[in-house]
């Protein structure tokens, strides 16, 4: 399918995402909601991954740079953030392991007792 | 005809894709974690704005452009999540579990340090959603009273943190499991962090594509009821 093509179907999708953001009661991200629709698609079988595959490869291989201008925004909220420098980095990067530490280990917990369980099961 | 450099869109997108190649050339010359192409680059586009006294609001009409192609590339994650849809279907439990405990965990430690350093309000407020991607934390932050620009500054240091010390997080937790890896990576530092995700493995940014989704979900059904 052309790269155009693509473009319309992924587009669209965005576009019908605002759409029902704006008509949820509750304020719901429309970027997740076209994460959500896309998914549903492509489980139903509605559409193919080559239908979006092109246009999917090139935004995932470069997703970082999308995120360039909301880190120079920074910018503009440094004396706000600078007021409160310390209590800003402590809760961000302390709190970010701990996330990832607990998170981890819940899963590999988790994967490990029910794979032990399969095993078992099997024998 | 410097209103006229100043009023183009052209600005921003030139400063951004330079930028970005020059951060990703130091990334390969250097090899240093620190070298993140996305902070070199900010660094870069920042000091040259500061230098020439160009406004944000300049920058801002073509990296607006670039801001608004985050919508997209959170859809085409799914591709992502469908082309791994075996794993997941395989290990459905431990990923809404350790998705709902991400997030929970994500907003206590939170609330409870800011609690206890007797942060103001509004900042707790956008500090709140630091482990939720851009688009989701600006809007939870703001529903709870907070700022969102600087909801999204925690967003991306969280994000930048979960990027360049994710793999030193795996061994210092003990990490082997691909599908823990890569969930972990998700709930605490977003697509910033599946970026990183990708690199290790293909489980890893799977995973980490879902984390995004649900934990994204998660923390939006949470906020309601702070």
């Amino acid at each position: 399918m052309s790269i155009m093509a693509q473009a319309a179907i992924v587009f669209g999708l965005c576009l019908i995402s605002e759409g029902i953001a704006a008509l949820l009661p509750v304020s719901f991200p429309a970027s997740v909601i076209a994460l959500l629709l896309l998914g549903l698609l492509l489980f139903s079988r509605a559409l193919k991954p080559e239908h979006i595959q092109q246009l999917s490869t090139f935004l995932v291989a470069n997703m970082a740079f999308f995120f360039l201008p909301s880190c120079v925004e920074m910018m503009e909220h440094a004396p706000a953030i600078l007021r409160q420098l310390l209590p800003f980095l402590l809760v961000v990067l302390v709190t970010t392991p701990v996330v990832y530490g607990v998170t981890a280990w819940t899963v590999q917990l988790l994967v490990r007792r029910l794979r032990g369980r399969g095993v078992r099961r099997h024998v | 005809m410097s209103d006229a450099l100043l009023t183009s869109p052209f600005l921003g997108l030139t400063l951004s894709a330079a930028a970005w190649c020059a951060g990703c050339w130091l990334q390969k010359k250097t090899g240093l974690l620190l070298c993140n192409p996305l902070l070199v680059a900010a660094a870069l586009i920042i000091g040259v704005l500061a230098l020439f006294r160009v406004p944000y609001s300049a920058y801002a009409l073509g990296g607006d452009f670039i801001k608004l192609m985050l919508g997209p590339v959170t859809a085409v994650l799914a591709l992502n999540i469908y082309n791994q849809r075996e794993i997941l279907k395989e290990n459905f439990l431990p990923v809404l579990a350790g998705c709902l405990v991400g997030s929970l965990t994500s907003v206590g430690s939170v609330l409870l340090l800011c609690r206890l350093f007797r942060v103001e309000e509004a900042l707790t407020a956008s500090l709140l959603p630091k482990s939720v991607t851009t688009a989701i934390a600006i809007g939870i932050a703001e529903s709870q009273g907070g700022v969102g620009g600087i909801a999204a500054a925690a967003v991306i240091i969280t994000g930048l943190a979960g990027a360049v010390l994710a793999p030193l997080f795996a061994k210092l937790f003990h990490i082997t499991e691909p599908v823990a890896e890569g969930l972990a990576i998700g709930a605490c530092s977003h697509a910033l962090g599946t970026t990183r995700a990708m690199e290790i493995g293909q489980t890893q940014g799977a995973m980490s594509s879902i984390a995004i989704c649900v934990c994204g979900i998660f923390t939006s059904l949470l906020a309601l009821f702070l």
